[in-house]
């Protein structure tokens, strides 16, 4: 078997086992729903845990289907994990898609709505385009400005958002 | 309605103001789809963001104008630079690039150009035909067909969409009625899945998540793989529409198979250009000529992508089930704007689907000019750096969730479906059948549940009625043939033949 499908059905093994729980989880918050006496009133059929109970087990019992492909065709995940972990963190592009997930992070987490949103945009542009390496300082600099003055006249005057 | 107000209704909606925008979303459409990277499900997806204060069918009109602009642009980038500019032009990188690497890249933009009018215009014209049909037909439905048709959509959607194995496209579309499930039931007003959270209880939208799973997983992967581009030169030939239309055979089965394949739930056109290009290869007198710079084979991808728009409308306006995920992201739209598609849509909206089909025909007739001039200032576009241009679409996709309802909250969403989204990618599940699952996450769930009440409890009306019959039957078919039941039995019939 090649190496690559190998990590793919190590990470099937791993996200099977993740949407057995999720949906199991749900399935028992149906059963939960379904058996709740504050519903005793609602006819059985039309008791809204019945749906969750049944997706819920479908996703479950899918979760389980691909989990036991995933350990078949890997044989040893959680030792395929530990070899392919150190092996990914040093690839440069998984360490420049976490640069560029970590930069929208902050934008959204961290400078949206505590500076004002002009400003805001115009640090996440600049430096993610830095970053990057998007062009010259000052390429970078009349870009981030045009689009952040184009989003604001877009959105914050012709559309009136009450951007933050 | 008489046939006198139908067109008053049409009239009314192609006035100047309808016409710019729709040349506006074609020409925005055109670029989304031609800039590698961004795809015409998430520029209607921030589109839709940006439009929610237009007028409802003003909008409307904008994005299909980009829905017809999109699919044709990704040719562009597909001949221009070898990579499609969406999924549904990747077919055409096949011939059309090798023609372009052979000086005749105006050729090959015109000839695609042709084939993609013929084939937008082949799908508006079964849209028309077919949509009354199948809304009558929708008529007859009860809560068992509907409940079943969803079901059918979301499984069918996880096993063509798919690149590897179907359990997983399955396990997308459950899980997205997963996620469609949280909030306030609509049948009893109780709260589910919703952990005690005031912002969950009215659900999760549909714009914010669908902006994060195809917005930012896109600017990840793209800032992460920043590479050079080869822009082919442009030559002076043209290509007159009737060279195109000696190939009418290839078109008009590319077109029938495009529409085809646009009516079943959650397959969008890539699987109609590969579909139709594998066809015409094994059909045709000369497949040595194929992904070389084959006319013929460009023909074939580009009619079928295109006739699957007009084919992956039908349903979403008589069923309210979407046949592709642009057009899942545009039944969301409709759901924004007032518009409620499905077999009642007739009766709310009577002059809709004509206000469509004109909308959809004035925009092909913007792509007829705008694809050509736009090839020659694309060949500029092109050559912008990732860098600059990944992240203008993230703040998009920030301020495109955020405008809908003004909440924090939906930052919040745009941020983890994306992490969901790369999630899935690297995974290898295919997203349309999550979107799928989400937009019929209620119509599955309520009808379900409908069905047994009015069966009182009793299962049997799932197969009790001809229809719902038809239907199960399908859905089982489709999972034992996946499970490779039918294989099994094949060979083991095989077997027993070769020894008697």
């Amino acid at each position: 078997m090649e190496e690559s499908t190998r990590r793919l059905r190590t990470l099937d093994f791993f996200m099977g086992v993740g949407f057995a729980a999720i949906g199991l989880y749900v399935a028992i918050d149906g059963y939960r729903i379904f058996i709740s006496p504050d519903l005793a009133a609602v006819e059985r059929p039309a008791n809204p845990g019945v749906t969750t109970m049944f997706i819920g087990g479908m996703l479950a019992l899918l979760g389980l289907i691909i989990a036991v492909i995933g350990f078949i065709g890997s044989k040893t995940p959680l030792r395929n994990a530990k070899q392919a972990i150190p092996e990914t963190l040093r690839k440069p592009t998984f360490l420049k898609g976490i640069i560029a997930m970590a930069c929208i992070a902050v934008y959204f987490f961290v400078l949206w709505g505590r500076i004002p949103y002009v400003i805001s945009t115009f640090i996440f542009l600049a430096g993610i385009m830095f970053i990057f390496k998007a062009g010259a300082w000052w390429k970078i600099f009349i870009i981030s400005g045009v689009t952040v003055a184009i989003v604001w006249y877009v959105f914050g005057v012709l559309a009136m958002v009450p951007l933050p | 309605m008489s046939f006198e107000q139908i067109l008053f209704e049409v009239l009314r909606t192609l006035n100047l103001e309808y016409i710019l925008l729709i040349a506006a979303g074609t020409l925005i459409g055109l670029i989304v789809g031609a800039l590698p990277g961004l795809t015409t499900t998430m520029g209607i997806a921030l589109l839709t963001g940006i439009t929610f204060k237009f007028s409802g069918h003003a909008a409307i009109a904008l994005l299909m104008g980009l829905y017809v602009g999109g699919v044709s642009g990704g040719s562009l980038s597909a001949i221009m630079i070898g990579i499609p500019g969406t999924p549904a032009n990747a077919a055409s990188v096949l011939d059309g690039f090798p023609l372009a690497m052979a000086g005749k890249g105006a050729k090959a933009i015109t000839v695609s150009r042709s084939a993609s009018i013929l084939g937008t215009l082949f799908g508006i014209m079964c849209l028309a035909f077919f949509t009354p049909i199948l809304s009558n037909l929708a008529l007859k439905f009860t809560s068992a067909e509907f409940c079943l048709l969803g079901l059918f959509g979301v499984l069918i959607s996880g096993t063509m969409s798919g690149t590897d194995l179907a359990v997983k496209g399955w396990i997308a579309g459950i899980f997205g009625l997963t996620i469609a499930m949280i909030g306030i039931d609509e049948l009893t007003a109780w709260h589910r899945l919703t952990f005690n959270s005031p912002e969950l209880t009215g659900g999760l939208p549909f714009i914010p998540i669908m902006i994060g799973f195809f917005g930012i997983p896109q600017v990840v992967e793209a800032l992460s793989a920043e590479q050079d581009v080869l822009v082919a030169t442009l030559d002076k030939s043209k290509t007159k529409l009737m060279e195109v239309l000696r190939h009418w055979k290839v078109a008009l089965r590319s077109g029938l198979i495009g529409v085809g394949i646009g009516i079943i739930p959650g397959i969008g056109e890539d699987v109609a250009a590969w579909v139709s290009y594998g066809v015409a290869k094994k059909a045709s007198k000369h497949p040595e000529q194929y992904g070389k710079g084959s006319i013929e084979g460009l023909v074939a991808a580009e009619t079928a992508d295109n006739s699957c728009i007009g084919g992956a409308i039908i349903p979403l306006l008589s069923l309210g089930i979407p046949g592709s995920p642009p057009a899942a992201v545009l039944l969301g739209a409709f759901l924004i704007h007032g518009v409620r598609p499905g077999p009642m849509l007739n009766f709310e909206f009577p002059a809709f689907l004509y206000q469509s089909v004109a909308w959809l025909l004035v925009a092909t007739l913007f792509m007829r000019f705008m694809a050509l001039g736009l090839a020659r200032p694309m060949q500029k576009i092109l050559t912008i750096k990732n860098a600059i241009l990944m992240p203008i679409v993230a703040v998009l996709c920030a301020i495109g969730a955020f405008s809908l309802d003004i909440r924090y909250i939906d930052i919040v969403l745009v941020f983890l479906s994306g992490a969901l989204g790369i999630l899935f990618r690297k995974g290898k599940y295919p997203p349309a059948p999550l979107v799928l699952g989400i937009i019929l996450g209620p119509l599955v769930d309520t009808n379900f549940r409908r069905a047994l009440k009015a069966s009182g409890g009793n299962f049997s009306i799932f197969i009790t009625r001809p229809i719902a019959l038809v239907l199960f039957i399908s859905i089982i078919v489709l999972i034992l043939g996946q499970l490779g039941v039918f294989a099994a039995i094949k060979s083991k019939f095989r077997r027993i033949k070769q020894t008697t």
